[in-house]
């Protein structure tokens, strides 16, 4: 029943804190295997959207289906087809690469035999092997990254939900993580992933949305939402930036 | 477009000097900014200001009683030993139970062009602003108002600096223990050390009790006097009593104490100042861990530590294992550990010492121990387990926003806490079989090895069903800094109040036990460790399956509270 479903869906998501509204009605369908960006300045709501997605911030108002199964009603199975690399939040750092695949592997209820098979590809693919028994606290920011993918990725997600994860990424690990993504795409799983990286959303996405002060702005395919014109243009216009006139910070130049 | 420049007009000129009070106004709007928006954490202030005041006004009247009665006698008694006993809980609390308040985190100064000495002033200054210094300082007050009525203005002009200059002393001795402390916690030679510390308490306790049963035997009003003479000559009670001295007609002795004060502070400063500057670079000292090599097994057998190899390779076990690393590997949960086992130590053995009227003469030794009774025993015991279920209280908030793997993994909330329960269990449940055995032998009670047990391992079961309703409901977030004993700004009342009210509840679930030993006599010698253990395997199974539900229903919040604000 799942193929007649969208990966995710989005309905009037709404999320106040206190009087300030951060997310203001959101709704969006992301197809099976897509590769879907989603766009927007710091602060637009990326993060509160997609933790309201995949069960982590409870919505004020709205809904959040995975592949047609409610995250916030029937958590159980959602969660068994999402998996989530969050931004800004810890992993279980005390444990070194290994010792974190197993746990994620176990708690999602998984073989050990499958886990241990998994975790040493992830580890040996993603060039996390050499760490050896270091802790993840120990690892630098794209070493940190990848395991989140790996731990992500280990169950075998229908639906993979990622918060900036080319964030603080040094260009060789983006590359390989872009690859990694690539062929879960093309193998039939769909991506959602926020940033605000122009380059690697107009080169990885299928479909595009723009968000900004907790609305969608723009969505469609990348096609349709860059309709001939630069992406980074599009997105300056949505957004409303300001340009530097170079009146001021005068004192900047000496 | 370069635009001329003049330093001295856009304030690219000297800098201008930043000072103590700089430091005070930081904590001030730090700590209302924390408040905006929190109507419970206004609530929590308002009522643990409203109790320190109560405290504060007590301790006043306590210490200005001899004063107003008149009484020479007891005036150094007040003075030296009641403000020793003020310092000295000052001192070893925040170690113990509370943490330190680190609203002004010193690794935030780390960037900022400041001399150490301008920091260390003003972090001093900053912390004395706070609920509890207000209330000692209103309590120590006391102390003035005898002086002065024993001795005239002079005297208590002469109290008013030795309580000030006292108060200065307890901020910096406590910053300075727990700064120490902390640096020793993060490195990684903490197992001897922590090793070193216990055999040091533990040749400490000899001489202790023999001085405090000695006096306690006597309890004569000289004796205590001379022991409150010798205290006040140490810098626990140097300030205090100053102003009592002066009164006396010993000005000189005043002096003397004043100095002895006023030395210990600086040394204190000096001390705190070389540890902070390990604070401010934090763990970027220790530098990253060297690669440990040479993993064995696949991912999941490097997940369950050796000891641990029976466990199952499923939900539960991964989630017992995981928590077992954590409980020593997180610099934060062994530090409480390691506080649970010295604590768990000292407090029983002292109570049932000092409390049994032990004699120790030359002939017999401790020989007269038996007197210690069943019920002062599972009392203590009571208190041991309490403490070491306490630790639960905000176990959640250990973890941060790494519980969001867990929630993302939609654990079912019973699943969780029976977990999280089996962790810490299989630390402390060991270390609880030791405390007893060590307690029934010190007191020479070797029969009562089933009493003590039982009554430690229900209070342990009760607390801990308790403590897991805390720590779905009352959890907060701790920040992420390196020093294992700081806590968030605005938290130190939520926390001591949680936990006093923790501990208050877990030691009601112990009552059955208690009337128990009251009732049955000697046949609960035997009862009492089957009985404890079933009643605390039972009421912690259901206070799991009862929290599981409520943790089910609040996980996304759960994790909302424990996640740090940044």
């Amino acid at each position: 029943m799942t193929e007649e479903h969208p990966a995710l869906a989005l309905r009037g998501l709404v999320k106040r804190f206190d009087s300030k509204v951060a997310v203001a009605g959101v709704d969006l369908d992301v197809p099976t295997g897509s590769f879907y960006g989603l766009l927007g300045p710091n602060g637009a709501g990326k993060t509160t959207t997609l933790s309201m997605a995949v069960g982590l911030l409870r919505p004020d108002g709205g809904q959040a289906r995975v592949l047609g199964y409610d995250v916030w009603a029937d958590p159980v199975r959602a969660k068994q087809l999402l998996g989530v690399m969050p931004d800004g939040v810890r992993l279980f750092d005390r444990l070194s690469g290994a010792e974190l695949l197993a746990y994620h592997g176990l708690l999602r209820g998984m073989d050990p035999a499958v886990v241990d098979r998994r975790a040493a590809e992830l580890l040996d693919v993603l060039a996390l092997g050499d760490a050896g028994r270091t802790l993840v606290v120990d690892y630098s920011a794209g070493m940190k990254k990848k395991i989140g993918l790996a731990c992500a990725l280990l169950h075998g997600p229908r639906l993979l939900v990622l918060d900036e994860p080319f964030e603080a990424v040094d260009p060789v690990s983006a590359a390989l993580i872009r690859d990694i993504l690539h062929r879960y795409v093309t193998g039939g799983g769909t991506v959602v992933f926020s940033s605000h990286v122009m380059e690697v959303v107009e080169r990885l996405c299928s479909h595009v949305a723009i968000l900004a002060d907790g609305t969608i702005k723009r969505v469609g395919t990348l096609d349709e939402v860059r309709a001939g014109r630069a992406l980074e243009d599009v997105f300056v216009e949505v957004v409303g930036g300001r340009t530097a006139t170079g009146e001021e910070l005068a004192w900047l130049s000496r | 477009m370069a635009v001329p420049v003049s330093p001295a007009v856009d304030g690219s000129g000297p800098a201008r000097p930043v000072r103590a009070r700089h430091f005070v106004r930081l904590k001030l709007r730090v700590t209302a900014n924390n408040f905006r928006g929190q109507g419970w954490r206004i609530a929590l202030f308002v009522f643990g200001a409203f109790f320190g005041l109560w405290f504060a006004v007590g301790g006043f009247f306590l210490f200005a009683a001899p004063g107003l009665a008149g009484n020479d006698q007891y005036a150094i008694l007040a003075a030296a030993l009641g403000g020793g006993l003020v310092a000295l809980g000052w001192l070893i609390l925040p170690l113990v139970f509370f943490g330190v308040d680190e609203t002004l985190d010193p690794a935030r100064f780390a960037l900022l062009p400041l001399t150490r000495r301008t920091l260390v002033t003003g972090l001093a200054a900053a912390a004395l602003v706070s609920v509890p210094t207000v209330a000692v300082l209103l309590a120590l007050f006391g102390l003035v108002v005898t002086a002065a009525l024993l001795g005239g203005w002079l005297a208590g002009l002469v109290a008013v600096l030795g309580v000030l200059s006292g108060l200065l002393l307890c901020v910096a001795g406590s910053r300075a223990l727990t700064s120490a402390f902390a640096s020793m916690l993060r490195s990684r030679r903490v197992r001897d050390l922590a090793a070193v510390l216990l055999a040091v308490l533990a040749a400490l306790l000899g001489p202790v009790q023999i001085a405090l049963t000695a006096s306690l035997r006597d309890a004569d009003w000289d004796r205590l006097a001379g022991v409150a003479r010798v205290v006040g000559w140490t810098p626990l009670g140097a300030p205090w009593s100053a102003g009592i001295e002066v009164a006396q007609g010993r000005a000189w002795a005043a002096l003397a104490k004043l100095l002895i004060t006023w030395v210990t502070v600086a040394g204190l400063l000096l001390w705190w100042s070389r540890s902070l500057e390990s604070a401010m670079v934090g763990t970027a000292t220790a530098g990253p861990a060297p690669a440990r090599r040479g993993p064995t097994g696949g991912a999941v057998a490097q997940l369950f530590p050796r000891p641990l190899g029976w466990l199952g390779r499923t939900r539960f076990g991964a989630l017992t294992a995981r928590e077992c690393r954590y409980w020593w590997r997180d610099a934060r949960r062994r530090a409480n550990l390691i506080t649970l086992a010295v604590v768990g130590v000292f407090v029983p053995v002292m109570v049932n010492f000092g409390g049994s009227g032990v004699a120790f003469d030359s002939e017999q030794g401790f020989s007269g121990l038996g007197s210690a009774s069943p019920v002062l025993v599972s009392l203590s015991m009571v208190f041991v387990g309490v403490l070491a279920a306490v630790t639960l209280a905000n176990q959640f908030g250990f973890d941060g926003s790494a519980y969001a793997a867990n929630v993302v993994a939609g654990i079912s909330g019973r699943l969780e806490l029976q977990a999280r329960m089996a962790a810490f269990s299989i630390y402390v449940v060991p270390m609880l079989g030791a405390i007893a055995v060590i307690v029934v032998l010190v007191l020479g009670e070797p029969g009562w090895i089933g009493l003590t047990l039982g009554s430690l391992l229900a209070t342990y079961g009760g607390g801990l069903a308790v403590n897991t309703f805390l720590s779905v409901l009352g959890a907060y977030s701790l920040p992420e800094t390196s020093n294992p004993f700081a806590m968030n700004t605005g938290a130190g009342v939520a926390r001591s109040f949680l936990t006093l009210v923790s501990m208050v509840v877990s030691a009601v679930t112990a009552v059955p036990m208690l009337v128990a030993a009251v009732l049955l006599g000697d046949a609960w010698h035997w009862l009492a460790l089957p009985v404890g253990a079933a009643y605390g395997v039972g009421v912690a199974l259901l206070g799991a399956y009862l929290a599981g539900d409520v943790l089910d229903r609040r996980m996304p919040e759960l994790l909302a509270t424990v996640t740090p604000r940044r």
